[in-house]
């Protein structure tokens, strides 16, 4: 018997309790760290997440949409990374709650040092180093600054809730400390109009 | 060291076999497209013109079967296992 049902309520479960956080406290660090612990918990329920119900990547990364909100809404993702995939540096510009599911994924994360004058180029340090694994998660406000990389040879499946769901997200801002760089992707936020 | 030639400016560079080759043009002084240079943006998505690459890891998102089967890649992935000719197909967004 499927499953979906039952994960289905329980991710519009998650949503609804996020936004009861959110509503009382905004997205400040501490609403963040509750919202992270929830979404350990669900992911702790291994069993409402089968891989056979989630296709794997075709290359070495794919996101599942789990649960959309309208509009401006969040949105909830089962993520696969495969061993060998990373992300460079990068400020999402929306705040990222992750929770691991199985295997193991890095985050380091970093601040921008340099004072921003030059167009194109940026300066960033390192701050410390989170591991996703399961029973655990991490959180980062709109415009924290972090890397990704899987860890061992395990697949890294685990679920990312962000502020905006991925089809209305901000310019995702890119630092690449090997070119000294920095480069912002296009926006997809609605455009505003008068 | 391969070669890598860059036809949308027409310049030939060397490039390691462990470095990409938006690595190679970026030592090169070439304002090739990037965003992300991490295999998940497809800002640096490239039309492969002739020799062989590897490609490192990278998300579903940034090149879709169909591309690859078209000959494309991505610059930030592709590692070059022998001489190369490559055109951008993009500017990504500085």
């Amino acid at each position: 018997m499927s499953v979906a049902p039952r994960r289905n309520r329980a991710c519009a479960k998650l949503l609804k309790d996020v936004n009861t956080i959110l509503t009382i406290e905004g997205p400040t660090p501490s609403a963040l760290h509750a919202i992270k612990l929830k979404l350990v918990a669900l992911a702790n329920k291994i069993d409402l997440f089968p891989m056979a119900d989630f296709a794997m990547p075709v290359s070495q990364g794919r996101n599942h949409p789990l649960a959309i909100e309208d509009d401006d809404g969040m949105g909830l993702y089962l993520t696969i990374n495969l061993p060998g995939k990373e992300a460079a540096p990068h400020d999402h510009g929306i705040w990222c709650v992750n929770a691991a599911i199985s295997g193991a994924e890095q985050h380091d994360f970093f601040r921008r040092s340099d004072d921003g004058t030059q167009p194109g180029k940026a300066v960033i340090e390192k701050l410390g180093t989170v591991i996703v694994q399961p029973g655990h998660g991490m959180a980062m406000a709109d415009h924290d600054i972090h890397s990704t990389a899987v860890l061992g040879n395990e697949p890294a499946v685990g679920l990312a809730l962000y502020g905006y769901a991925l089809a209305r997200f901000p310019s995702v801002v890119w630092y690449h400390p090997e070119f000294a760089s920095v480069r912002a992707g296009v926006s997809r936020r609605p455009s505003v109009t008068a | 060291m391969h070669h890598v030639t860059i036809a949308n400016t027409g310049q030939t560079i060397p490039c390691a076999a462990d470095q990409t080759i938006l690595q190679g043009a970026v030592a090169a002084g070439i304002d090739y497209p990037y965003t992300c240079a991490s295999g998940n943006c497809g800002a640096c998505l490239s039309k492969l013109e002739g020799g062989n690459v590897s490609m490192l890891p990278r998300g579903d998102a940034a090149l879709s079967p169909e591309q690859a089967a078209n000959g494309q890649i991505l610059a930030c992935r592709a590692q070059p296992l022998g001489d190369v000719t490559v055109t951008w197909l993009g500017r990504g967004r500085k």
